[in-house]
């Protein structure tokens, strides 16, 4: 008899000890690196709220990890090389997926894609995923879009020039709005985010440019460039020293430090947070040839060597979700990508942002500018050359037929070099060739 | 096997047995920097030379001498690095004489003085930077004390001086310490008996520290000056936390190179650059402030 009553002991114990991690399950985790959500309180919130959520109702656990774009490129592309890969999704700018897709990262997102759609509680707007097709397959989800606004704060709205609409605000008036604080107060209130970690460049080859020529690339050393870089340099008299120090531009504004600030919308929105009732949000500004503005559109995509493919589906499908997709609008001002969420009403001062972001979509003189695509691995050389133009004009002040003369054919050897066609509203030239 | 029979033997014959603890203690050491230094020191030479698709090329180099901020770049990390480590190596031997006077309380003052080796240089910079910036506890103690109406705005290149000064400030406050330490460790190794001599011959203070103890703490001060040079080209995340890139330095641009343009290659090149200055810098310490036995025992 004591044969089986050791093994009852054993199998009791083991029943002990093995019931309870059944009942709880394996634990799930799966990795998900981004460029996306690197400011800190973005990190945080995405990992105590977003992914804290998904947690609760599947059980897996996210592992968010968010890089510089460098290492973050690096790190993918070097788990395709060797076919054996940590990261079960990643979200990334559109303008990186040209290099993900050829180096062989990304897979095709369309069966995802096709689930989505079929659970028919949520659209994505057809343009996104018309553009979410790269290199013949869709190389993502669209997941959430941004753009750039200006925000300012409601005591420099008394030197707003009179007579103008700040809604529907040009170049000029921005300008004129800068000098009129500066005339008042003796101090230069207008603030951009130039500093090492600031978007600078996307205002300068998104915004100005196309407001001032119509074109990013194509027009770069056209006489009208000329006379957006004698703008700039007008512009600087007015701008705050510390710009260049800038990275957020929520952190001067909330500080009194900048009283005007242009920036992107998730790095506006903890000053409209805090203190909803201190500033307004406005358009970005038109030029003579219009308003232009980036689009700024992240995307989703499992990679080909994913441990846990399916776990990161579920993900995608959470994170595509019309409350999801509300939520975060809410918490890190990105925007929807599904048409479910954009009909939602924000409050506080997200509600500002999402005024201005619809004035600025649908003003009558509204141009689009996309990121550039197909500049593959020297896609990091574009933005620089801009911010270096502007550094050597405006900082160094050179002469501007010349500088430009010389960036240009910087500007046209790399795109001469990786055969890429001109980003809009550029006319769809390959190569794309500055005139 | 003849051999492999005769190892026994001498062995037995008395021949010293190799000992194999040190070589023991010293692997973990050499594993780390034989892969986190001589690996990629390695790999970096090979990206600042070759063409991503193969074979041998200058063209990184050549784009790193066309950079916009390359001639800025070298002057500034040379500039500050000819004011930063004379600075720190001066008060670095001041703070060591004094804590090795040993006047009371002079461990508090190791103590405090060694504090901010313990703060990696971008943390550094962020202190300074509030210090600094335009709401900063400069100006709130000049608004305080009613010098300033409007606060001033130091960090921008409208004001060079201040702009150097504060990093100068916040390098020399960071690292005068690990100078400090290596000198009090070298002063420390001087043996009493050079100083009882010199008190025989009525040496005053002055002289011994001149004659006496400056001549033996020669290799410390080689080693404190060889550290800091080096370590000053490597320098870039207070530089770049104070300043942006208005005072860019080389280290700061192989950071951006690497990390904003995604070009390893002329990101490396800067790299490959450093490390030639400052092989060069530590060659001319070493001949400079060679221990000549004579000057010692004369």
């Amino acid at each position: 008899m004591r044969a089986p009553t050791l093994m009852a002991v054993v199998l009791a114990a083991i029943l002990v000890v093995t019931v309870p991690a059944a009942q709880t399950g394996p634990a799930v985790e799966i990795t998900f690196t981004s460029t996306q959500f690197s400011p800190v309180h973005e990190t945080e919130w995405a990992r105590d709220t977003l992914f804290r959520a998904f947690e609760t109702e599947t059980g897996i656990r996210v592992r968010f990890v968010s890089e510089l774009a460098g290492p973050y490129m690096d790190r993918l592309q070097a788990e395709a090389r060797v076919g054996r890969g940590s990261i079960d999704l990643t979200g990334t700018l559109h303008g990186d997926f040209p290099i993900l897709v050829p180096a062989g990262v990304a897979r095709d997102m369309a069966p995802v894609q096709a689930d989505l759609a079929r659970r028919g509680d949520r659209t994505f707007f057809p343009d996104l995923v018309r553009i979410s097709q790269v290199g013949g397959i869709q190389a993502y989800v669209p997941w959430m879009q941004a753009t750039y606004v200006i925000v300012a704060h409601k005591r420099a709205m008394a030197y707003f020039p009179r007579g103008s609409n700040p809604m529907a605000m040009t170049y000029d008036d921005l300008l004129e709005w800068g000098d009129a604080i500066k005339s008042a107060t003796g101090t230069r209130r207008i603030g951009f985010p130039a500093g090492p970690g600031g978007l600078f460049g996307r205002f300068l080859h998104g915004y100005i440019y196309p407001s001032f020529t119509g074109s990013q690339v194509k027009r770069f050393k056209s006489p009208e460039a000329v006379e957006m870089w004698r703008y700039l340099r007008r512009l600087g008299g007015v701008l705050h020293p510390g710009s260049f120090l800038y990275s957020f531009m929520h952190e001067p504004l909330l500080l009194g430090e900048v009283w005007v600030a242009w920036d992107h919308t998730a790095r506006l929105l903890p000053a409209l947070r805090d203190r909803p009732d201190d500033f307004v949000v406005l358009p970005s500004p038109a030029g003579p040839r219009g308003r232009s503005f980036l689009s700024v559109i992240v995307g989703l995509t499992i990679p080909k060597t994913a441990p846990n493919a399916e776990a990161a589906a579920r993900l995608i499908e959470f994170l595509t979700r019309p409350r999801t997709q509300v939520l975060t609008v809410q918490g890190v001002a990105f925007f929807p990508t599904v048409r479910e969420a954009a009909g939602a009403v924000p409050t506080g001062g997200m509600k500002l942002l999402a005024e201005a972001v619809t004035a600025q979509q649908g003003a009558r003189d509204a141009r689009v500018a996309l990121l550039p695509v197909g500049l593959g691995v020297r896609t990091g050389e574009f933005v620089p050359l801009y911010v270096d133009t502007f550094r050597e004009i405006s900082v160094l002040g050179k002469p501007i037929e010349e500088v430009l003369a010389a960036q240009a054919r910087k500007l046209e050897e790399l795109y001469r070099a990786m055969n890429a066609v001109c980003p809009p509203p550029d006319p769809a030239i390959t190569p794309c060739r500055p005139d | 096997m003849a051999a492999a029979d005769e190892v026994p033997d001498l062995a037995r014959a008395g021949r010293p047995r190799i000992e194999w603890l040190p070589y023991l203690l010293l692997a973990p050491s050499l594993v780390f920097l034989g892969v986190f230094f001589a690996y990629p020191l390695v790999q970096a030479f090979g990206l600042s030379f070759l063409r991503p698709e193969g074979g041998l090329t200058a063209e990184h180099f050549q784009r790193m001498l066309g950079d916009t901020y390359f001639r800025g770049a070298i002057t500034n990390s040379l500039l500050l690095t000819a004011i930063v480590v004379p600075i720190q190596v001066a008060i670095g031997l001041v703070i060591a004489l004094l804590v090795n006077s040993r006047f009371r309380g002079h461990l508090w003052f190791l103590y405090i003085c060694a504090i901010p080796l313990a703060i990696s240089d971008l943390a550094a910079g962020l202190i300074w930077l509030s210090v600094f910036t335009e709401r900063g506890y400069l100006n709130t103690l000049l608004h305080m004390v009613g010098a300033v109406r409007e606060p001033l705005t130091y960090l921008s290149a409208e004001q060079p001086v201040w702009l150097y000064g504060a990093i100068i400030a916040a390098e020399v406050w960071r690292a005068t310490a690990i100078v400090m330490i290596i000198l009090l460790a070298g002063l420390q190794l001087i043996p009493r008996d050079y100083f009882e001599t010199a008190d025989v011959f009525g040496a005053g203070g002055w002289r011994k520290l001149w004659h006496v103890t400056l001549p033996l703490l020669r290799p410390s001060l080689q080693t404190a000056l060889i550290i800091r040079t080096i370590l000053a080209f490597q320098l870039f995340a207070t530089v770049i936390t104070l300043s942006g890139r208005q005072v860019p330095v080389l280290a700061g641009e192989a950071y951006f190179w690497y990390g904003l343009y995604r070009n390893p290659h002329v990101a490396s090149a800067y790299a490959v650059l450093i490390m030639g200055v400052s092989v060069v810098i530590t060659w001319v310490y070493l001949r400079a402030l060679r221990t000549r036995e004579e000057e010692v025992a004369g």
